[in-house]
């Protein structure tokens, strides 16, 4: 409401009306006000100039000044000042007209009492000055809507355009006239037409925003995207009335978004080529450390063998000397002698190792068929198996694809392997081989791990597993079983070599050993094999 | 009886060819000399004529190899049948080669008397 002083400005020629009105403000009671009076037009106008006043009170029959005129000329000068025309019993049908044209009000001179002056008063200037900020915000809106980058439209239910900005007529080229009251046929191919129309009832439908990029043609040829955003309208009892829809092109964008999925890609190509390169980078670095570190090993195991073996050679004829020398009716003798014999034999057993274990491998690789190897090696040690009444179930895959592999290598592995087993049954058992193909779904790989081979996920590979239903491995052993002259077998049964070169044959293959105690009893082997790149 | 087999002993290891000679002559099949200088194997085996040679390839100052490639240029010696034998190489490997390095048969030591007995049986010249 009006609560400040009011600042009036009373145009009236006749000076019984201007004393009136001045005497009914007094009983109005304003919250205070002050009044400018001016009997002619020319009078009033040079007063808007000088200063502004919060309503106008105006004659419309002054002397220099008849009729609308009057009420204009104030208008424009101070065009955001509420009038209020004051008519006489003659001129009420002008004084309609200056309402028509902007006046806030009219008030007949005749009838005129306080109470009605000061609500003519009071709801005028509200009313302009809400009319005034209308003006305002409309004028922002619709500069926004017309200079927006954006093309913006409006439809009726019936798909009739109700709106149009600039840029949407710059568009179709045509003018806003043009436009409105026609719908999408007018304009666009009937399958654009029919889709358009039919996210426009999609959003009538649901009451929701509708968001989506199209994939156009331009009339050049080249591929377009355009943002559409479409939005229910809805009057003043919630129902929707209309669509109103913007859109706007966004093909730069996604070109550049294009630009840079493509980039990135190609980032990721070379980051992944890098890392590759990297890998076998190390792994080729690793494989000359390991190479040199066998060959000084080896030069340093054959020169050892060497000097053990000729002494040996010596203790060999020795025995044999002796064998025939001394008197066999001696039981202790004989003993001792076969004591000696068999010693000679564990010595040489044991350089014979530490030389395969030492030796730097030239690997035979060719295509191989693990099922085959596998035969073969249960031949080989079939007698161990049926001495120790081991049962031997085959479950091998058929058409197993083929490993690169050097078949005496992994024959040897294998039969380390089952000789193991047969020492962890010696009172008989079940012995179970099983071979499968498979991807890795987890890598051998160990973060900081120095082996020169991994296994990587995804990579294809045939698994061959040997279960055995013997006693398992102590679990403080399992961590040593790798390791050089570990065993458990008794002083003369085992080299404790046999499984640190199962390993490191298996390791040149470039596949992996892995041994578990199974959770029903026994050990589980596995190999794991690359498969043979061309599968022939 | 047959007359006894020649062999030369050429290894640099005067143990071995001591205890060596000892059992292969306890079997009174064999007539044996040692020569434990490599670069006199050649001399001892001219004067020695044998039916066989068995020969260490590790030895000091001439190799058993060079030694056997002597003998086999030597007009006199010429195709007189050399046996390797040797610490310088594993069983394995030798069966590998089926028995045969450098054209010539290989023992690996330590072989006992009976293998090196059933080597001499089957290449010695009769």
């Amino acid at each position: 409401m009006v609560d400040t002083p009011i600042n009036l400005l009373l145009v009236e020629d006749n000076p019984g009306d201007a004393r009136l009105i001045r005497e009914l403000l007094k009983e109005v009671g304003l919250p205070g006000y002050q009044v400018t009076q001016a009997g002619h037009l020319s009078q009033a106008l040079e007063a808007v100039a000088g200063q502004t006043f919060d309503i106008i009170l105006t004659d419309l029959t002054l002397p220099d000044s008849r009729g609308l005129e009057a009420f204009r000329a104030l208008r424009t000068a101070a065009p955001t000042t509420a009038v209020v025309v004051l008519s006489g019993v003659d001129d009420e049908t002008l004084a309609v007209g200056a309402v028509r044209e902007g006046a806030q009000d009219y008030l007949d001179k005749g009838r005129l009492e306080p109470h009605v002056l000061g609500r003519a008063i009071r709801y005028a200037i509200e009313r302009q000055r809400a009319e005034v900020e209308l003006i305002t915000q409309e004028a922002f809106y619709h500069s926004l809507v017309e200079h927006l980058p954006q093309n913006i439209f409006r439809k009726d239910l019936n798909e009739r355009f109700t709106f149009a900005n600039q840029r949407f007529c710059q568009l179709l080229g045509r003018s806003r006239e043009e436009i409105i009251g026609k719908t999408d046929f007018d304009f666009y191919p009937p399958e654009l037409a029919t889709k358009y129309q039919k996210d426009d009832q999609e959003v009538i439908r649901s009451g929701k925003i509708f968001e989506t990029v199209e994939e156009n043609v331009s009339p050049s040829g080249e591929k377009i995207y355009v943002q559409v955003v479409k939005t229910p309208i809805r009057d003043v009892q919630g129902q929707i009335f209309s669509t109103q829809c913007i859109f706007w092109d966004i093909t730069e964008r996604k070109r550049f978004e294009e630009q840079l999925q493509q980039k990135n890609a190609e980032l990721a190509a070379i980051a992944e080529a890098l890392r590759r390169s990297h890998e076998e980078l190390k792994s080729a670095q690793l494989q000359l450390i390991q190479a040199e570190k066998m060959e000084s090993i080896g030069t340093l195991a054959a020169g050892v063998a060497h000097e053990v073996k000729n002494p040996l050679a010596i203790l060999q004829m020795g025995i044999n000397y002796l064998s025939k020398k001394v008197p066999t009716e001696d039981e202790n003798v004989a003993m001792v002698l076969q004591e000696m014999r068999e010693a000679i034999t564990r010595a040489d057993a044991t350089t014979r190792s530490l030389l395969e274990f030492a030796a730097s491998r030239q690997l035979k690789m060719r295509p191989e068929d693990l099922n085959d190897i596998i035969h073969g090696t249960l031949k080989m040690v079939r007698h161990a198996l049926t001495d120790s009444q081991i049962e031997v179930s085959r479950e091998l895959a058929e058409s197993l694809p083929k490993v690169m592999a050097d078949r005496t290598q992994i024959q040897q592995v294998f039969v380390n392997i089952f000789m193991n087993a047969v020492h962890a049954m010696p009172k008989g058992g079940q012995l179970i081989v099983r071979t499968y193909p498979k991807t890795m779904s987890e890598t051998t790989h160990r973060e900081g791990s120095r082996k020169s081979t991994h296994l990587w996920v995804g990579e294809k590979v045939v698994a061959a597993e040997v279960d055995d239903s013997g006693t398992g491995i102590p679990e403080e052993n399992l961590a040593k079983i790798f390791d050089p002259f570990f065993t458990t077998k008794p002083a003369g049964q085992g080299t404790g070599l046999g499984l640190p070169v199962s390993k490191k044959i298996v390791e040149l293959h470039g596949g992996a050993i892995m041994i578990r105690n199974r959770p029903d009893g026994g050990v589980r082997v596995t190999l794991l094999f690359k498969q043979a790149k061309e599968q022939t | 009886m047959s007359r006894k087999k020649r062999i030369l002993l050429v290894d640099d290891e005067k143990s071995f060819t001591s205890l060596l000679k000892l059992n292969l002559e306890e079997t009174n099949k064999y007539e044996v000399r040692v020569e434990n200088w490599a670069e006199d194997a050649v001399k001892a085996a001219r004067e020695f004529q044998p039916d066989l040679v068995l020969l260490d390839i590790i030895m000091p100052r001439l190799p058993g190899g060079n030694v056997a490639a002597l003998i086999e240029a030597d007009p006199q010696l010429k195709g007189t049948p050399v046996v390797f034998l040797t610490a310088a190489v594993r069983r394995a490997q030798v069966e590998d080669h089926d028995g045969i390095i450098g054209d010539h048969p290989c023992l690996a030591k330590p072989a006992t008397v009976e293998e090196i007995t059933a080597m001499i049986e089957k290449h010695a010249r009769a």
